[in-house]
C-alpha cells in the first residue's frame, strides 16, 4: 500500500527537551487522518517537520512514495503539502483576493482578472463564498479559515494539515467546513487533522495517531475505538467524567447588569439592552456563535469601550464609573481571548508577564516600587498552578507553547482575590486535563465567593463545567427557561434567535 | 554577545577603511590620526567628553519615548527650544537662582514643544514621527527668529545673545585648562541610572514599558496607552530642553543661530545603539563623542569631517541587524 504521507522515526529536541522522540506516521492517500495528544505532546512539532519549517534531528519522510528532505515550507507547498495554522497568516488591510494569491502569484505581472476567475471557480467548487475584493479585515473568523483552505488549494497543495482548525468557530460553521473537507478528501486530497476536539474526530476521521510526551502511543482506525478509550490513550490514565452542579446557587446576587447597550465599531448596536444577574459563587456561560456580542459585552466590563445606556452593579459599586485599572483594584480579573495580542507581552519574561494586570497590587508592587523578589516568588506559583511548561521563570514568553502561555495566563487571572472573573475562552488551545484544570481553577475561585462569566464557542464545554447557561444572538443575551437549563437544543436555538 | 561585538567592531573599521581609501588617506594612519585626536591625550579626552556629554543626555530622552514605543524624533526641536529659554531666565537672573530656575525653565520648555506630538498621536493617532520632524522646523526658525531679533544683543553683529554671566554658569568639576570636565557630564550619568531604577524598578516605568512592547496588553492590564504617551512624551521633551539647557550653562554661555550641529538627531543613533537599558546609553554616547571629535582631527588632516557620519551610520544598521533574533520555542 502506497501512502500519501509517511514519516519513520522522526525526533527533534529543542535544547535538552525532545519534543518528538522516533515518532512514525503514516497517512493513507484520501483519507481524513487526526493527530491528537495533550498540549506539548508534540502535533504541532511534528506537523512542522511536516510541512518543512522544521529540520528533524533524525529520521525520514517521504511524500507520496518519494523520499524528500525539505529545507523551507516552500519545497514543502511545491510537493503538495501545506498547513494551515492555529494563527492564521492573513493579512487584514489587504482584499481577500490579493490574500489568497500572495506568495504564488504565478509570474512577475499580476494578472488580478484570471487571478479572480480562477479563485471564483475555486470557491465555487467548494461551495464557500467570498466577495474578492473587500479587505480581509471585513472576514468572520469562519471566513479566514476558509481562505486559508482555499490558499492551500491555490498553491495545489494535495497533502493539507489543519491545526485545531475549529477553534475559534461556532457549531454551523464547523460542521460546514467538515463537509468540505469531506468532500475534498472524497476527490483524493488528504488531510491531516490536529485537533483537542475527539467528537470531530470519531465523526469525521478514519484514523487516528495519539501522541503523547512526544512519543506515538497508538495508532487506530476510528472505527475500531471510542471517546473514552482515546481520552485515556492521550492522558495515559482514566478520566473522570465531569458532573456539574445540579442544585441552583442561593447565594446573593454579586453582579448586576441592566439595559446595557452599547455601540458597535459600525455605528450599529452591538449590544441592545443586555440584563443578567451573577451570584456570589456562581460560573455563569455565555455561549453564542462568534460575533453576536460576546466580545462586546466582555469589552465593556473590562473597561475598554464605553456603555450607551445601561447600569453594571458590581458588589454594590457602580462599575461603569471605574477606571479599567479601579476595577481590577476591586478584583475583576481578565482571561483575554487573544492570549498573543492581549495577554502576554512575548519579549517579556514569564517574570515580567506575571504582573502583568496586577503590577499595581501588591505583593507585585509596594507602594510606587516594583518588589521583583515577590513577583518571581508569585511567577513561580503561577506556572505551578497549571503546570505550565517553561524551561526558566527569567525566558521570555515567545518561549512557550500557545497552550502553555495559556495555563500561565489563566492561573495568573485567578491569583490576588478574585472577585468578578472575566473568562473569554479559557480553554482555547489546551488539552482535556488542561481544560478541566483551569475550569476547576475557576470554580475554586467561586467556591471562595467570586462570580465568573465565560464566554466560550464551545457549548459542550460550556454545558459540562459551567452552573448557569446564557445564550446571546444579535446583541442580545437570552436564557432558557427553567426546565430547559441545560437543555442542548434549547440553548442552540437561543444562539440562532429562534427560542 | 562577544561575536556580536567583534562583529560590530569590525563591521565599522573595515568600512572606514574602505571609505578612507576611497578618500586616498591610508586607513591606519587614519584610525591613529581618529584615535589620537579623541583619546591621545588629557585635552582630547577632555574635547571627546564635551561631546559625549549633549549627546549623552539627548540619547536618553531618546531612549525613554523609544521604552514607549514612541519614535521622538523631535529631540533636536526641545533641545534648542530649552536652550533659548535657558539662555533667556539665565541672563534675566544672573546668579545661582538664575541657573536653576533657567534648567527648571529649560526643561518645560521641551516638555511643553514635546506636548501637541503626545496630545495629537494619545488622542488622534497621528504619527509622532511626523508632527515631531514638523515641530523641529518651527523650533528651528522660531529660535532663529528670536535671536535675530528680541533676544539678540544690542551692537552685536552675529545673530547671538549676550553671555551668561559665570556666577550663573555650571562649576566644572575638574578644571586644569586644557582639561576640562564639567558637571553636565554627571548631571548625564546620574540621570542615565535614574532612568534605568526607574523604569526597572517602579511601577510606572513598568507600565510605561508595557505600553511600548504591546499597547493591546496594555490595554487588558488596566494601562491607559493615551496618558503613557503623553507622560513618555514630556518626559522626553523635558531631557531634550535639559540637554540645551545643560550645553548653555556648561559649554556655550550663550544662545545662537545655529547652536546644535544636530545632537537632537545624533540621539537617535545613540538611544538605537543603546539596546534596551538605559546604562547602555553611556557607552553609546561616549562612541559617538569619541568619534565626533576625532572626526575634527581628521578634517584637520584633510579628511572629509562626514566620513566619521559614514561610520556612525553603519554601526546603527549592523546594530539593527545583530539585535534581530528569533526565538525558539520549548514545550
Amino acid at each position: 500500500m502506497s501512502f500519501a504521507v509517511r514519516m519513520k522515526g522522526i525526533t527533534k529536541h529543542f535544547g535538552a527537551v525532545a519534543a518528538l522522540n522516533n515518532v512514525d506516521l503514516e497517512v493513507a492517500p484520501g483519507t481524513i487522518h487526526a493527530i491528537v495528544g495533550e498540549n506539548g505532546a508534540g502535533k504541532t512539532t511534528l506537523m512542522r517537520v511536516l510541512y518543512g519549517a522544521l529540520h528533524p534531528d533524525s529520521g525520514t519522510l517521504e511524500v507520496e512514495g518519494n523520499p524528500v528532505r525539505f529545507t523551507s515550507s516552500r519545497e514543502a507547498i511545491e510537493a503538495g503539502v501545506g498547513m494551515v495554522s492555529q494563527h492564521y497568516g492573513i493579512i487584514p488591510a489587504i482584499s481577500c483576493l490579493q490574500n489568497l494569491i500572495l506568495g504564488a502569484e504565478g509570474g512577475t505581472l499580476l494578472n488580478l482578472k484570471s487571478a479572480a476567475e480562477r479563485a471564483q471557480e475555486l470557491a465555487d467548487h467548494m461551495g464557500f463564498q467570498f466577495d474578492w475584493l473587500k479587505d480581509a479585515e471585513t472576514l468572520s473568523p469562519a471566513g479566514a479559515q476558509k481562505l486559508e483552505i482555499l490558499k492551500l488549494l491555490w498553491r495545489k497543495a494535495r497533502i493539507m494539515i489543519l491545526d485545531e482548525p475549529t477553534a475559534m468557530l461556532s457549531p454551523a460553521d464547523s460542521a460546514a467546513l467538515f463537509e468540505s473537507l469531506d468532500r475534498l478528501a472524497a476527490e483524493g486530497a488528504t488531510i491531516i487533522l490536529v485537533t483537542h476536539r475527539l467528537p470531530e474526530v470519531l465523526d469525521h476521521c478514519s484514523r487516528v495517531t495519539v501522541l503523547r510526551g512526544g512519543v506515538r502511543v497508538d495508532e487506530r482506525l476510528v472505527s475500531e475505538t471510542n471517546g473514552q478509550q482515546l481520552a485515556e490513550l492521550i492522558v495515559g490514565g482514566s478520566v473522570a467524567k465531569h458532573t456539574p452542579r445540579e442544585a441552583p446557587i442561593e447565594a446573593p446576587v454579586s453582579l448586576e447588569i441592566k439595559g446595557l447597550t452599547v455601540k458597535g465599531s459600525r455605528g450599529d448596536m452591538a449590544l441592545k439592552g443586555i440584563d443578567l444577574k451573577v451570584r456570589h459563587g456562581e460560573m455563569l456561560g455565555i455561549a453564542g456563535v462568534d460575533g453576536s456580542g460576546q466580545r462586546e459585552l466582555f469589552h465593556t466590563l473590562v473597561g475598554l469601550i464605553k456603555a450607551a445606556e445601561g447600569s453594571v452593579i458590581l458588589n454594590d459599586q457602580d462599575l461603569l464609573a471605574k477606571s479599567p485599572s479601579e476595577r481590577i483594584e476591586d478584583g475583576v480579573r481578565i482571561i483575554a481571548e487573544d492570549r498573543h495580542e492581549e495577554a502576554v507581552i512575548e519579549d517579556w519574561s514569564l517574570d515580567e508577564n506575571a504582573s502583568l494586570g496586577l503590577q499595581r497590587l501588591a505583593p507585585f508592587a509596594n507602594g510606587p516600587w516594583v518588589d521583583s523578589a515577590k513577583r518571581h516568588e508569585k511567577a513561580g506559583e503561577i506556572a505551578l498552578r497549571f503546570k505550565t511548561k517553561h524551561g526558566g521563570l527569567n525566558l521570555p514568553m515567545a518561549s512557550l507553547s500557545g497552550g502553555n502561555q495559556q495555563r500561565f495566563v489563566a492561573a495568573r487571572a485567578l491569583c490576588l482575590n478574585p472577585k468578578l472573573i472575566l473568562a473569554f475562552q479559557p480553554a482555547r488551545g489546551l488539552d482535556l486535563k488542561g481544560t478541566q484544570d483551569v475550569y476547576d481553577g475557576i470554580r475554586a475561585a467561586c467556591a471562595e465567593g467570586a462570580a465568573a462569566i465565560v464566554v466560550s464557542f464551545d457549548l459542550d464545554e460550556l454545558l459540562e463545567q459551567c452552573d448557569r447557561l446564557a445564550a446571546m444572538n444579535g446583541g442580545r443575551l437570552a436564557e432558557p427557561d427553567a426546565a430547559h437549563a441545560r437543555d442542548r437544543t434549547a440553548i442552540g436555538r437561543l444562539m440562532v434567535g429562534v427560542g | 554577545m562577544i561575536w556580536r561585538v567583534v562583529a560590530l567592531i569590525s563591521g565599522a573599521l573595515a568600512i572606514l577603511a574602505g571609505a578612507l581609501l576611497s578618500a586616498h588617506v591610508g586607513p591606519m594612519e587614519a584610525i591613529r590620526t581618529l584615535l589620537h585626536g579623541s583619546l591621545g591625550s588629557p585635552a582630547a579626552i577632555g574635547g571627546t567628553l564635551r561631546e559625549t556629554s549633549p549627546l549623552l543626555i539627548a540619547g536618553l530622552a531618546v531612549f525613554i519615548a523609544l521604552r514607549a514605543g514612541l519614535f521622538n524624533i523631535g529631540v533636536e526641536g526641545q533641545l534648542l527650544c530649552g536652550a533659548a529659554s535657558c539662555t533667556y531666565v539665565a541672563l534675566k537672573i544672573p546668579n545661582v537662582a538664575g541657573m536653576l530656575l533657567g534648567i527648571l525653565v529649560g526643561m518645560l520648555a521641551g516638555a511643553l514643544w514635546a506636548l501637541p506630538a503626545g496630545l495629537i498621536k494619545a488622542y488622534r493617532n497621528g504619527h509622532e514621527v511626523i508632527t515631531t520632524i514638523m515641530l523641529n522646523n518651527v523650533a528651528l526658525y522660531l529660535t532663529s527668529a528670536l535671536v535675530s531679533g528680541p533676544l539678540k544683543e544690542k551692537g552685536q553683529q552675529d545673530t547671538t545673545t549676550a553671555t551668561v554671566a559665570d556666577a550663573t554658569r555650571l562649576p566644572w568639576i575638574y578644571n586644569h585648562p586644557p582639561v576640562q570636565v564639567n558637571i553636565a557630564l554627571i548631571v548625564g550619568v546620574l540621570a542615565a541610572f535614574a532612568l534605568a531604577i526607574w523604569l526597572k524598578k517602579t511601577v510606572a516605568g513598568y507600565q510605561l514599558q508595557a505600553a511600548g512592547a504591546n499597547p493591546t496588553a496594555a490595554k487588558f492590564a488596566g494601562i491607559s496607552t493615551a496618558r503613557t504617551t503623553l507622560l513618555a512624551m514630556t518626559v522626553s521633551g523635558a531631557i531634550g530642553g535639559l540637554a540645551g539647557a545643560m550645553q548653555v550653562l556648561a559649554y556655550e554661555g550663550r544662545f545662537y543661530d545655529g547652536f546644535s550641529p544636530g545632537y537632537g538627531f545624533d540621539a537617535l543613533g545613540v538611544a538605537l545603539l543603546a539596546g534596551s537599558n538605559p546604562l547602555g546609553v553611556l557607552p553609546s554616547s561616549l562612541l559617538f563623542g569619541i568619534l565626533a571629535k576625532g572626526g575634527i582631527a581628521l578634517q584637520i588632516d584633510g579628511v572629509p569631517k562626514g566620513i566619521t557620519t559614514v561610520v556612525l551610520g553603519f554601526l546603527i544598521l549592523i546594530a539593527a541587524v545583530v539585535r534581530y533574533r528569533k526565538v525558539n520555542t520549548v514545550a
